[in-house]
């Protein structure tokens, strides 16, 4: 190449050109330096939103991802939640504290002595976002079409419980028996057996009241601008950008002190940490792990709130090595040192378990003793299960979903089995793989031997958590992934989904639990779930809800930046 | 000219049949199963996973369903998303504005700095300036996105608080075909991210062309004629040089409308590229599907206007004719 100075050429005088090529460059500085400065001066104050008139009360929440329906017959996952618990409306709630049922649209209901028929008697000033009126009409419309064979809802099980509600969620008949409304007031359910959680169910949003017309569209309209009776209505939403929520003025309940709710997508949690810091969000989801730069900093505004999930690693009951072998799953659970993993290792966000009920939820038993650990009996245990020392015990796969936590229980628990012999080969993947491995299908197990899942209920009651998990019918996709199939525990569960005594369920529950966890070690058990959530300063009446961060009432906040 | 630029579109034809086919097949084989992903939750009931199989034709044989999919696709039919159940069309249309924005602000950086921190090192040959821009050069295209992102973030928005932390903003103006804009402010950090790797290559290939120009023929001729050398430099070299810088220019502009996702995911930008990774996590078919058909229209296209613009910058360049 040939290497040619311009300025060796001939040219014209070299200070001209030289002033001549520099003036380009200082005028893109000048350019830039006159773009940022006025951005500079008008610095980021996180006082008042961005957008927002100096009084207007605005509540910033972080979403991870967008939710992939608002549709209360479709949603199933806890992002859908932290909208639609805002948007919609049922008969009954859950008292957000206590996790009583309180009422909703129903303002009082009747049971049966026989506990079969329920009757409730409508408030008559609910409105929906629409305008229009809510009456009993609206009731019969929506539990029907969560059923409605046509709609296909994988939520249907929370209505099935309603006399002619199978039948006609297979298209076998064209209505809903147990389901009346003798007058504009008021509904009458009549159940097919007495359902002692049935109350429950209906706090569930799935069961939540919609208006016909909205709902009827055959172009789907509602997807993305629901209409419910909450008191929160959905003023935009903007793809991966942001869920605009504004206050509701006729709710029911009164209007809501909160104006307006921005729920913001953001999925790297580094980047939402910087706009927590910055003011961006009033609220974060996720605090900085303990080894973080920024957990001392924002350490104050960590609330820490107990979250009614289960956390495990599922035995796979189905296939080698743990089929059949109750003493090897037992030796496991004494072989793992759950303090030192919640306590030690990962400190903050979950408590050691010593079974499956969590606290707080009746049947939870303090004093069930679980597996502590004990590496004497882990190893008697493991003679006992045909394996002394180890040997003979083929390596067995531990599953996990992909994920930073994850990777590091696993590993532990690898480090920990290896202590008395027994190896372990760790499997990672992604949820659309992870869920056939684990689930398997309800004719076939899955191919993981061990793996780690957990539970949240989605209401208080022991039947929420123990049914899917446990019960025989359940096997496959519909919860029992671990395939468990004890026809004792069957039947206590039974018995105690048809008792009416909350002290007779309790003791049921508690009996059926000692068996799952004592005498068959279906889990190696782990932990029970907390929450832990980012709040500024400013941010107001905070109900901290077993429920989960996302079913924090948010009609009950109120910002007040005076203080700081 | 006309026939060639015919015969280009035609064949786009082939090339999207070929990339259908072969998402297709990645997507199929990839383990999981859509209808327990469309059924979502913790739990499901084995009758609802028949049911939303038949609801979505996934319980038919491979071909069947690689059939019925051709044949939407011949009626510009896109298909419906698995998990949001609306038209995969109103779903690029959510996103593909904002990509659009990120990716045209980006490669307006990247061209105009390379362009002229390329024609700045060419002629300071040798100088301090040169070597300046070589390092930034460098530094531009190994520096991976993810980190430099994230460092501007917290510099320029965390530290000095000059800019916004992330995002697109929620009261940017909202005009006809695009929908919402961002705010303006929002879109500096993303677009100055997204911009520096293509800057690096644009600053590094213009000086090398401008280099090779050298002591040309016309160069003489314009100083001659009394142009200072940076004008005589920029107006007759510079075109000359064009060539492959323009050629990547387009290439970086079709990348980054596709694939910006490490900038969309650092800046919470509601773009293309995070709704297709996102999609192929959940096995969401169509919207894998129509995306990637998409893009590959896009790409083509872009290519094809590079293409015409060689003839504009050197009229030697022609089509249609056979070699010159």
């Amino acid at each position: 190449m040939h290497a040619v100075s311009f300025r060796s050429a001939a040219t014209p005088p070299a200070s001209t050109s030289r002033r001549g090529a520099l003036r380009l460059p200082a005028l893109l500085i000048l350019l830039a330096a006159g773009v940022l400065a006025p951005a500079g001066i008008a610095c980021r104050d996180d006082r008042a939103p961005a957008g927002s008139a100096a009084d207007e009360q605005v509540f910033r929440f972080r979403l991870r991802e967008d939710p992939p329906t608002l549709d209360p017959a479709m949603t199933s996952d806890n992002l859908s939640e932290a909208i639609t618990a805002n948007v919609f409306r049922g008969l009954v709630q859950l008292d957000p504290e206590t996790l009583t049922i309180v009422p909703a649209v129903a303002a009082a209901w009747e049971i049966s002595p026989d506990h079969l028929t329920y009757t409730f008697t409508l408030r008559d000033d609910v409105i929906f976002h629409n305008g229009r009126r809510l009456t009993a009409d609206d009731v019969v419309y929506s539990f029907t079409r969560l059923l409605d064979p046509a709609v296909n809802s994988p939520r249907r099980f929370v209505l099935e419980p309603i006399d002619g509600a199978g039948p006609f969620a297979e298209g076998t008949s064209s209505s809903v028996t147990g389901l009346t409304s003798p007058d504009p007031h008021t509904i009458r359910i009549r159940l097919a057996r007495p359902y002692a959680p049935f109350l429950g169910l209906l706090s569930m949003v799935n069961a939540a009241i919609l208006p016909r017309e909205v709902y009827d569209d055959p172009q789907r309209g509602y997807q993305r601008s629901p209409v419910g009776c909450g008191p929160f209505l959905v003023s935009r939403w903007e793809q991966s950008n942001l869920i605009e929520l504004r206050a509701f003025d006729r709710f029911y309940g009164g209007r809501p002190t909160i104006d307006r709710i921005e729920a913001r997508i953001i999925e790297n949690l580094v980047s939402a940490l910087q706009e927590y810091r910055a003011g961006g969000l009033d609220s974060l989801d996720q605090p900085p792990a303990e080894d973080d730069a920024l957990y001392e900093e924002l350490k104050p505004e960590i609330r820490r709130y107990p979250y009614i999930a289960t956390g495990y690693f599922g035995f796979n009951l189905a296939i080698p090595p743990f089929k059949g072998n109750p003493a090897l799953r037992k030796a496991i659970n004494y072989a793992v040192d759950k303090k030192y993993l919640w306590e030690i290792l990962m400190p903050g966000g979950n408590i050691p378990a010593h079974g499956i009920i969590p606290p707080g939820i009746a049947g939870y038993d303090p004093n069930l003793p679980g597996y502590p650990v004990d590496l004497g009996r882990a190893r008697s245990l493991l003679a006992e299960a045909g394996y002394p020392g180890g040997r003979g015990l083929a390596p067995f796969t531990l599953w996990s979903n992909t994920s930073e936590d994850n990777r590091r229980i696993a590993l532990q628990i690898q480090s920990d089995l290896k202590r008395i012999g027994v190896q372990v080969t760790l499997r990672e993947a992604d949820w659309a793989a992870y869920i056939p491995a684990v689930e398997g299908t309800a004719e076939k197990p899955g191919q993981a031997q061990m793996f780690r899942f957990g539970w949240n209920l989605d209401y208080p009651d022991a039947d929420a958590i123990l049914r899917p998990l446990l019960y025989s019918s359940n096997i496959g996709p519909a919860g029992n992934s671990i395939r468990y199939h004890n026809p004792q525990v069957d039947r206590l569960l039974d018995e105690a989904l048809i008792a009416t005594d909350p002290q007779k369920r309790a003791a049921l529950y508690r009996e059926a639990e000692r068996i799952a966890v004592m005498d068959d070690a279906v889990f190696l058990f782990l932990n029970y779930y907390e929450s832990w959530t980012l709040f500024k300063p400013w941010v107001k009446g905070i109900v901290l809800t077993p429920l989960g961060e996302f079913r924090i009432p948010l009609e009950r906040l109120r910002i007040d930046r005076s203080g700081s | 000219m006309t026939g060639y630029v015919a015969r280009r579109v035609v064949s786009l034809v082939p090339v999207l049949l070929a990339a259908a086919t072969l998402v297709w097949l990645l997507l199929f084989a990839l383990p999981g199963d859509p209808a327990r992903l469309i059924a979502g939750g913790q739990s499901v009931d084995p009758r609802v996973l028949d049911s939303i199989r038949t609801e979505w034709g996934l319980d038919q044989p491979a071909a069947l369903q690689y059939a019925r999919y051709l044949g939407k696709l011949l009626r510009f039919d896109f298909g419906t998303s698995y998990i949001q159940r609306r038209p995969v069309i109103s779903i690029i249309r959510d996103h593909f504005p904002a990509t659009l924005i990120l990716a045209l602000t980006a490669i307006a950086i990247s061209s105009c700095g390379g362009l002229f921190l390329g024609a700045l090192a060419a002629f300071y040959r040798g100088r301090a300036i040169d070597h300046l821009v070589l390092l930034l050069a460098l530094l531009g295209t190994s520096t991976p996105v993810f980190w430099l992102g994230l460092m501007l973030m917290l510099v320029f928005a965390s530290q000095l608080q000059w800019l916004p932390v992330l995002g697109y903003g929620s009261n940017g103006p909202i005009v006809p075909l695009l929908g919402r804009l961002p705010e303006w402010d929002h879109l500096i950090l993303p677009a100055v991210t997204l911009s520096l790797i293509s800057l690096g290559a644009t600053a590094r290939l213009t000086r090398a062309g401008l280099l090779d120009q050298g002591d040309a023929a016309f160069l003489r001729t314009a100083r001659a004629k009394g142009s200072s050398a940076l004008r005589a430099f920029v107006r007759h070299g510079l075109r000359n040089a064009l060539i492959p810088v323009v050629t990547v220019i387009g290439l970086d502009f079709a990348s980054m409308l596709g694939g910006a996702v490490a900038t969309e995911y650092v800046f919470a930008w509601p773009g293309l590229g995070k709704t297709i990774v996102r999609a192929i996590a959940l096995k969401d078919l169509p919207v894998v599907e129509g995306c990637v058909l998409f893009l590959t229209v896009i790409f083509v296209l872009v290519n094809l206007a590079v293409d015409l613009l060689y003839v504009w910058i050197d009229p030697r360049i022609q089509y249609g004719r056979g070699p010159v």
